[in-house]
């Protein structure tokens, strides 16, 4: 009956307490820089004036209140108006912080040197109490939960990740707590069951498909494609849009490849990918998996036109393919913080003024950093938007943002809306291509202008699945 | 007579335990000043969350105990059998419209036959390469999820409605033992979550203090420290050792199944199932292997040490904000190896040794 077992579990143990000690400590190397996130989110590039609008907000009927528990002023008080957010500030995804540098950074500016922000002719100070999930959705509804019921939060703001928002967005439409800028470009937000949650400004995946396409119409209209793509939800919202898109065209798709996105394992998919010598090469991967396919493709002789996810497009991503990456082709939505053509701009200038004095640590030219800076931007827009300072009201602002420019680290010349049926922002973007040697990416073309697009090209399963 | 004092013991034993959260509860409730700062915010409706979840990472830590302590199997897995459970439930309740309770036994019994399953192919290998096959179950457990549940969202994810987690209607019947002095911050869902696992921890207590003192407990015991010795006596090794393995699949199970109540959600990620994995067995190691309260009383200080390291901001704030949660598990783990190096078996094992000696020496005066 005495404890003869645990003599034998000791040292095994105290190897897997070392082990998660280790799994906990191993993943702070990359957080200076990088993006990029599973299913969601990531950086981009950018530009712009400075912020600020005219527009939106009247109080018509988006949303109905009238079941919404609680006081649709939860959260503001002595002239503060407190949010929430949840993303990864350990673990694996732990390099989604800096959005939250980028964020804090331009909060900063507003509550110090502009007074806070302006709500129907108040001045308000915003606070942001962020919590770690460690990209684990399980996290993100206890802290979401916690940040509702307990800290009493206005409503929640850019929390990280697919996944994390669909695991929350059941109980963010019960507490009418709005859950703006859900960092994840997943079709998924479009879904209107769900009116208290609106995604972010990043190009929906669906959308990067159509203008793909779109540029093959034009340069290539009789290209072969071959698919790599993760196993996902992620990798499938290419793979179906696309299926779907190429009927009727010119265009073939020669073979579908997936890759398992816990080992990043592509050496063979690739091998099976060129052997079919397609004109066209989509990668529907993420974070690492894009260095690496870069990298492995340029060693199988194979030479497409490589289309790459906008969630790869991170300075530290496309620093590891080096040369691999030079030519690929993807989007942004934002100006390229790296892009030294992109310095003499005023709304660039200020984002680099007021981040080396806020978040004196950030690296500014981190396009991650540029997003959580346009993100917290487009926040304080719509509060100053909306006619009053309730749940309500700021929840319609959102649901009815038209033509909004300027704001952030906005493309000049570009206007985002979110339609009264297509939920979906980031509908006018670049698409950029990468120069190895110059290290950052540049826009080809024109604006790309798919105003209310998303929800037609996107396969209906996507939306409401 | 025996069985008197022994039936009279295990009732005192958890009417005491529960007892011991009620009293633990309305310590944190009611005073306030004492605990602030020691633990999060003990008014916050997440704190009787962090209550349940304590529980129903005891009730798995108790039943992979009858594997791992009592019978000396190594098993990594165990956030895989955890996680059958969680989809067992949510897709009853979530696909074919099942009110919660009648999936609580269907969940456990569902890991029972795979925890057979798995046991089976275990009988032929032990200690490291066991814990590597028991590692493989973690590690194939999320991608089976991705590839055969069609969740939430096109995600391998499910997540339920309130409705679906929301109190039977007999509920209300219940005088109201947590709400009364917290009523504008714990809602009935969270309560109701919150004493279904009080009950299933009192039935899994009293289950393995049972098989911990019958003839299967003592085949187990006597398998895990010599198996020949063990068979020349009559004991059937291999229906042993798979019976083992089912059980703490079971409960396992329904702590998966309880776990749904809390998150809302089922969930598997090759990360998260492997760290359960750990934290299970880290719970059984802490709290005394081979004992009967230890795995219980090793999920309530490894959630709440978690817990309470998380909300450590002056530690953090030294750090640079945006990192400092990096540092979170590395204390945690550090906590750890000081708890083992302190208590090398367990609290009640510990405790245990203390008692001992304490006794020692009040008696060695006497002797003299």
């Amino acid at each position: 009956m005495r404890n003869l077992g645990a003599n034998r579990l000791r040292p095994l143990v105290l190897v897997f307490v070392l082990a998660l000690v280790f799994a906990a400590c191993g993943d702070g190397r990359n957080d200076d820089e990088e993006s990029s996130g599973d299913d969601d989110d990531t950086e981009q590039t950018t530009d712009d004036t400075v912020d600020d609008g005219e527009e939106p907000a009247e109080g018509s009927d988006l949303i109905d209140a009238t079941d919404c528990p609680g006081d649709p002023t939860t959260g503001v008080a002595d002239g503060t108006i407190k949010l929430g957010t949840s993303l990864p500030q350990s673990g694996l995804y732990a390099s989604f912080a800096e959005i939250l540098r980028g964020s804090q950074a331009y909060f900063s500016y507003v509550n110090e040197e502009l007074g806070g922000v302006t709500v129907n002719g108040e001045q308000y100070q915003i606070e942001l109490v962020a919590e770690d999930d460690a990209y684990d959705a399980e996290q993100t509804v206890g802290n979401v939960t916690g940040l509702v019921n307990d800290d009493q939060v206005f409503g929640l703001f850019n929390v990280v990740g697919t996944k994390n928002n669909l695991a929350v967005r059941e109980f963010v439409n019960e507490n009418c707590a709005p859950s703006l800028f859900a960092a994840t470009g997943a079709p998924a937000w479009g879904n209107h069951e769900y009116p208290w949650v609106l995604g972010t400004f990043l190009v929906p995946y669906p959308l990067e498909m159509q203008a793909l396409v779109d540029y093959l119409n034009e340069t290539t209209p009789d290209a072969s494609i071959a698919i790599l793509a993760a196993n996902d939800d992620f990798g499938a919202a290419y793979v179906e849009t696309l299926e779907s898109l190429v009927e009727g065209t010119g265009l073939t798709i020669a073979a579908t490849e997936t890759y398992d996105t816990a080992t990043g394992e592509v050496a063979s998919q690739i091998t099976t990918l060129a052997a079919t010598d397609a004109d066209v090469f989509l990668l529907g991967a993420t974070l690492t998996a894009c260095p690496t396919v870069l990298n492995e493709l340029a060693g199988s002789g194979w030479d497409p036109i490589v289309y790459m996810s906008g969630t790869c497009t991170s300075k530290t991503l496309m620093g590891l393919a080096g040369q691999n990456g030079d030519g690929v082709i993807s989007v942004a939505p934002l100006l390229d913080p790296a892009d030294p053509a992109n310095a003499s701009n005023e709304a660039m200038t200020l984002y680099n003024e007021k981040v080396a004095q806020y978040q004196p640590e950030a690296a500014a030219d981190n396009g991650i950093v540029a997003y959580g800076w346009s993100a917290a931007a487009m926040l304080v827009y719509t509060l100053e938007n909306s006619p009053e300072l309730t749940r309500e009201s700021v929840m319609e602002t959102a649901r009815s943002l038209t033509d909004v420019s300027d704001v952030g680290l906005m493309l000049p010349g570009a206007t985002w809306s979110v339609g009264a049926d297509d939920w979906f922002l980031g509908e006018q973007f670049n698409l950029v291509q990468y120069s190895a040697a110059d290290g950052f990416f540049s826009a080809v073309g024109d604006l790309k202008v798919y105003d209310d697009q998303t929800e037609e090209v996107t396969p209906e399963s996507l939306v409401n699945g | 007579m025996t069985q008197v004092k022994r039936v009279a013991g295990w009732i005192l034993g958890f009417v005491g335990f529960a007892a011991a959260l009620l009293l633990a509860w309305r310590v944190f409730t009611q005073s306030l000043d004492l605990f602030d700062g020691l633990f999060n915010d003990p008014s916050k409706a997440s704190t009787i969350d962090l209550f349940t979840e304590a529980l129903y990472i005891g009730i798995a830590a108790m039943g992979l105990n009858i594997l791992t302590g009592y019978n000396g199997q190594v098993s990594i897995g165990h956030g895989a059998f955890f996680g059958v459970g969680a989809y067992a439930s949510a897709i009853l309740m979530f696909d074919h419209g099942w009110a919660y309770l009648p999936t609580l036994p269907i969940a456990g019994l569902i890991c029972l036959v795979v925890g057979i399953l798995v046991g089976i192919p275990a009988l032929r290998v032990k200690g490291l390469y066991l814990a590597l096959v028991t590692l493989g179950l973690a590690v194939v457990f999320p991608d089976l999820t991705k590839r055969f549940v069609d969740g939430t969202g096109g995600t391998n994810l499910i997540s339920l409605k309130t409705e679906q987690i929301s109190p039977p209607y007999w509920y209300d019947w219940f005088p109201d033992f947590i709400a009364d002095p917290l009523t504008d911050y714990v809602g009935s869902r969270d309560q109701w979550a919150f004493w279904l696992a009080v009950a299933v921890a009192v039935a899994t207590i009293v289950t393995v203090w049972f098989i911990s003192r019958s003839r299967f407990g003592r085949a187990l015991i006597a398998v895990r420290d010599h198996e020949s010795a063990a068979v020349t006596v009559g004991v059937n090794n291999a229906r042993v050792k798979v019976s083992a393995f089912a059980i703490s699949a079971f409960f396992a199970g329904l702590a998966g199944s309880l776990s749904v109540l809390v998150s809302r959600l089922a969930n598997a990620g090759k990360v998260e199932t492997f760290q359960l994995s750990i934290l299970l067995l880290v719970a059984v190691v802490v709290g005394g292997t081979a004992t009967v309260w230890g795995p219980m009383l090793g999920a309530f200080v490894v959630v709440f040490a978690q817990d309470y390291i998380d909300e450590q901001d002056t530690l953090t704030d030294l750090l640079d904000p945006p990192r400092a949660k990096l540092m979170s598990p590395a204390l945690f783990g550090i906590a750890l190896i000081i708890l083992m190096y302190v208590l090398p078996d367990g609290i009640v094992g510990g405790a245990r040794r203390g008692l001992r000696s304490l006794s020692r020496r009040r008696a060695a005066p006497i002797d003299a």
